[in-house]
């Protein structure tokens, strides 16, 4: 229906105001079907929990979160996070440095032929591999953990800062020397702006990889962390405390990586958001 | 230019200096750990117990064997790995059509297949392995998990990347439904779907492995754990070895291959990359984007750079 008020404005706006209330009927449609999904799915693994599986074995959602209720009040949570990300940190620290490395060397091509090999495995190679073997090699020492998780994710670091370094701008540097910039204001205003959003993917893949990895390698090798309370709870059968774990550093690692990351992201890169929206 | 300064020269160099690397570690961690003697396996240690493996089955007279050979374990692995393959990629084409057709089955899909394409395989192990126990369901099951989220993903932008403007025209000269299927809309398909299957393959392969370490009792990923329960470093890193070989064959001989089949209609692609950014300064955003999902294309392409310069 078209009201008096409408029918005094012009065309224009009429045709906006259709396309505003068709895009916000749209989101609503929306919005239904996505809150639709979660009751279902929700229903569901409520559902299957203690009809189509044991309790014991498929525990819901609603047990899932009074076991969470029953670890946080035992104190277990916290220190066990911290652990899983100190180790996170500084062996995905060290592989970031690693890889950087690498990546800068290889600009020339003997080195880049070395460290060619290296890459490509540190690429496809599944983690689960080099955490057995430092598992084996190292036991319970820390050293096992930190090359464990080095040799899974300094790849990928690699080929970005190697593509980033490639890349860089040659007539911006040259124009900069020509008019006599000093070469730490072209390191300060060409370089590193250049090579900021290489590294940052990099570091946004890396970390994708590394916080599974530290948790793999925590359940082969080491008394503390997350990966090792799911190894307890897996060895004495309490499934409710295995997927407990397993939620709660899954939904902490997405909030790390696609939240407080891409909030970075969106902060320091404000001034190439058009070059993405080309 | 001698021959020591050319970058073939240096990737040749690279396992040796590797080995060198490892004789010399061993060596050091020797002196600084006498007790760590057991543990440290030496490269031709790890030959030989790879060579154990392969001639198994061919020695006469061994006594009842307690685990099975490497080729009846990867036998076992390939099987459930392709059953739940096939099962995602059937499953997940027909929600990834949904989802690319409809924008409700879009949003009621799209929160949870991304939740479980960013659960790690770990999470399925331990979870699954409780559940199912031994046997073939289990495996099965993680493969199909680990692999359709990027089915439904791949099929979904597929969908959606179809060329509207191929469509109109073949409606407008009267071509007939099934040959534009045929013509337009299998060809426009094909990258994504292909995507679809790599993946899939890839990374179900990671999860059906996990998930034997944890549940199982025969297969690749469980007799890796047999090797590490016994404490004996050297099988370990051999069979670590034979998984790497195993992916990288499943790589050049069947996908590349296939892939070369597939897209033989397909203008070079790694080609016109490489004049694209011979003369686009903002090709760097593209490399970048690319390195977010590594194919062996890219791989490829990363590799072979100073063949083409």
């Amino acid at each position: 229906m078209v009201t008096p008020v409408i029918e005094e404005q012009t065309s224009r706006t009429t045709e906006e105001e259709l396309a505003k209330q068709a895009r916000r009927k749209e989101l609503i449609s929306r919005w239904f079907w996505r809150i639709m999904g979660y009751v279902v799915f929700l229903g569901l693994w409520e559902f299957a929990s203690g009809r189509v599986l044991e309790e014991n074995l498929l525990p819901g959602p609603i047990r899932v979160f009074q076991t969470l209720g029953d670890l946080w009040a035992d104190g277990t949570v916290l220190p066990a996070f911290g652990a899983t990300l100190t180790r996170l940190f500084i062996g995905f620290g060290l592989s970031f440095l690693v890889g950087t490395i690498v990546g800068v060397i290889s600009q020339n091509r003997w080195w880049d032929g070395f460290f060619k090999d290296a890459t490509i495995i540190s690429l496809t190679a599944p983690g689960l591999i080099w955490v057995l073997i430092t598992a084996v090699i190292f036991g319970n020492r820390i050293y096992g953990p930190l090359i464990a998780i080095i040799l899974t994710t300094f790849g990928l670091v690699t080929i970005n800062v190697y593509e980033g370094v490639r890349s860089l701008p040659k007539d911006l540097i040259d124009m900069g020397k020509a008019f006599h910039v000093p070469n730490a204001g072209i390191q300060r205003n060409v370089v590193l702006p250049h090579l900021a959003p290489f590294l940052f993917t990099g570091l946004r893949f890396g970390f994708s990889i590394a916080w599974k990895v530290t948790v793999l390698t925590e359940i082969f090798a080491s008394s503390s962390g997350i990966g090792f309370q799911m190894r307890i709870a897996q060895t004495l059968f309490k499934q409710d405390e295995v997927l407990t774990w397993i939620l709660l550093f899954f939904f902490f690692a997405l909030f790390l990586e696609k939240v407080v990351l891409q909030a970075f992201e969106r902060r320091y890169f404000r001034w190439r958001q058009a070059v993405e929206a080309a | 230019m001698t021959v020591l300064t050319t970058p073939r020269f240096a990737r040749l160099l690279f396992p040796v200096a590797v080995i060198a690397f490892w004789y010399a570690g061993v060596a050091v961690i020797k002196a600084v750990w006498p007790f760590a003697v057991d543990v440290l396996p030496l490269p031709q240690e790890v030959v030989g117990a790879m060579w154990g493996e392969l001639i198994d089955p061919f020695v006469e007279g061994k006594d009842a064997p307690t685990r099975d050979n490497v080729y009846l374990t990867f036998a076992i692995s390939l099987y459930r790995l392709l059953v739940g393959f096939l099962i995602a990629m059937v499953v997940g084409t027909i929600i990834g059509l949904g989802m690319g057709l409809s924008k409700a089955v879009d949003a009621f899909f799209h929160d949870w297949v991304m939740a479980v394409l960013a659960m790690p395989a770990l999470g399925w192990a331990l979870f699954i392995s409780l559940v199912f126990g031994f046997g073939h369901t289990g495996p099965i099951l993680a493969v199909i998990l680990t692999g359709i989220p990027f089915v439904i993903v791949n099929v979904r932008e597929g969908v959606r990347n179809t060329p509207r403007e191929l469509f109109d025209m073949a409606r407008a000269f009267g071509v007939k439904q099934n040959r534009t299927t045929r013509h337009v809309l299998v060809p426009a398909m094909m990258p994504f779907f292909f995507a679809a299957i790599r993946y899939a393959f890839s990374i179900g392969w990671k999860g059906l492995v996990i998930t034997e370490v944890f549940g199982g009792q025969d297969g690749a990923g469980w007799t890796l754990k047999f090797y590490y329960d016994a404490h004996r470093a050297h099988g370990v890193v051999g069979y670590a070895a034979f998984f790497i070989i195993f992916a990288l064959l499943l790589e050049r001989f069947v996908f590349e291959r296939w892939s070369r089949r597939v897209f033989r209609w397909r203008p070079d692609a790694g080609a016109m990359e490489n004049v694209e950014q011979a003369f686009d300064v903002a090709g760097a955003e593209g490399a970048m984007a690319a390195s977010a999902f590594i194919t062996a294309e890219n791989l490829d392409d990363f590799t072979d750079e100073h063949k083409d310069q």
